[in-house]
């Protein structure tokens, strides 16, 4: 009998020291698919680990997905809401023309691809945009925003990350507190129209805005302390409306030449609006 | 329904922001555009009511004691998030109207408005704290890093803040001044916004 105790006693001993060193939870991998409406619209929430949005030319909507988390998914052809509880590596394919809503708390968010409408929103994940997608916003408090190729309009906003754009679109809108926003806006000769309409505010980022100005198109730029840098086209046509209340303007692309901060000059008649306001940055403008 | 590719035009159009070759477009579109047309009634509809809003929001005594006496109790749970939730949304709300009237409008620029801007000033700080008593009462839920990371950039904006303000004080009708000073006091909403929603 006391054999038998103890016999049980080693078992339960040893089952107990092989659940205490077992990792905290096993990995799942997980792939689905439906079929999907190519004007679809999908909620993603995957709060940690990542999270890669494919647009492709196929009518239905793939996951894939790796990681300890759970994935619970529901919806219907038109829509379909994909949740992750807990870490999860989660790559979903979806109609080209697809909307597409992300949330995540740390995860970064990828997006390839997709032409429909996107809004992205993270805490502290960083958000790639990669195509040419209708209408981005997209949001993160710490993590950089990198859209490339081109919107028709986008919002961008984040705390301390940096901020890029890229490419050819057409309204642009971007704030950042302490982060850096740079602009390199494509024009005609690359098949886009140059920005109509541009507005980029920061606090203590600095702010450069590297590109073409549409024909008629309004740009604002704004800081608190950071510095604001145009380039621009030697040949632009545009009416420039540049302040800096305790900081410094400087003019490379004509002869004009500032007074207590302030510089207004025009390159020629009926072209784009370009104001820049700072507390305390300096403002700079030349030719690229 | 209207052209969401023309949203943007048709707000500058209501604000009367637009140059006269702009309106001129603008004014040829709505003359073949009905859902256009609506959404310009819609647009100065809201503008009308905007005007006739009061300079302060009071909140009432009742809801006041209804929350202090929640927030004292220390409970924990759905309904508690609610209200802060609530609370959170009534600060934005007042927020929101504080930044609004920071914004300079056209008669600011033709003469300054002390007695609103002052106002105004007032709105901002006590919105501002409201929301962050909100936030301050969900920050446990936020991870540490991301606390770090709101504590660094609240001193950064706040000392932007200072420093508008200061220069506001030597020149306290410089209509610049106050521009810069409402975007930053944006930035600080928008900060706290969504701190507080990211917590909750």
């Amino acid at each position: 009998m006391t054999r038998h105790i103890a016999w049980l006693g080693l078992v339960l001993a040893l089952s107990t020291r092989s659940t205490a060193q077992a990792p905290p939870s096993r990995v799942n991998t997980i792939g689905e698919r439906w079929p999907f409406a190519a004007d679809g619209s999908v909620r993603i929430v995957n709060p940690l680990g990542r999270i890669r949005v494919i647009g492709w030319d196929v009518d239905s909507l793939a996951v894939g997905a790796r990681g300890p988390g759970r994935l619970a998914a529901a919806g219907t052809a038109g829509v379909r809401t994909l949740v992750v509880t807990g870490r999860a590596e989660l790559e979903v394919r979806v109609p080209r023309g697809a909307r597409v809503w992300v949330k995540s708390v740390s995860a970064d968010i990828d997006v390839v691809g997709v032409d429909g409408t996107l809004d992205l929103n993270s805490v502290t994940g960083a958000i790639h945009v990669v195509g040419t997608p209708a209408d981005v916003t997209a949001e993160t408090m710490g993590g950089p925003v990198e859209l490339a190729g081109g919107t028709g309009r986008a919002r961008v906003k984040t705390v301390s990350g940096g901020i890029l754009l890229r490419g050819a679109s057409v309204d642009l809108g971007a704030s950042t507190l302490s982060g850096t926003i740079v602009v390199r806006a494509a024009g005609w000769q690359r098949g886009g129209t140059g920005v109509q309409r541009g507005k980029f505010e920061s606090v203590t980022g600095d702010v450069r805005f590297d590109g073409e100005l549409g024909r008629g198109g309004i740009v604002e730029l704004e800081s608190q302390s950071g510095a604001i840098a145009l380039r621009v086209p030697g040949t632009t046509v545009a009416d420039f409306d540049l302040l800096t209340i305790g900081g410094s303007v400087t003019n490379r692309l004509t002869a004009d030449i500032a007074q207590r901060g302030a510089l207004r000059f025009s390159t020629g008649a009926g072209g784009a609006q370009v104001t820049a306001r700072s507390f305390k940055g300096s403002i700079s403008v030349e030719a690229k | 329904m209207m052209c969401s590719e023309r949203e943007a035009q048709l707000n500058e159009y209501v604000d009367g922001m637009l140059a006269a070759e702009a309106r001129a477009l603008v004014e040829t579109h709505l003359a073949v555009c009905a859902g256009c047309r609506e959404a310009v009634a819609e647009l100065r509809a809201l503008v009308d009511g905007a005007r006739g809003l009061p300079r302060a929001i009071e909140p009432t005594s009742e809801l006041w004691t209804g929350i202090a006496g929640r927030i004292g109790k220390g409970e924990r749970g759905k309904g508690k998030r609610w209200w802060r939730g609530a609370l959170a949304a009534a600060a934005a709300l007042i927020m929101g109207f504080a930044i609004y009237r920071l914004l300079p409008s056209s008669a600011v620029f033709y003469g300054p408005e002390v007695d609103g801007w002052a106002a105004a000033q007032i709105d901002y700080a006590r919105a501002t704290d409201e929301l962050a008593g909100a936030l301050a009462l969900e920050r446990d839920r936020l991870e540490p890093s991301t606390v770090a990371l709101l504590e660094r950039n609240l001193g950064v904006i706040d000392a932007a803040l200072r420093e508008s303000r200061d220069a506001l004080t030597r020149d306290p009708g410089n209509v610049e001044l106050r521009a810069l000073f409402a975007a930053a006091a944006r930035q600080k909403v928008e900060l706290l916004r969504w701190a507080t929603r990211a917590a909750t």
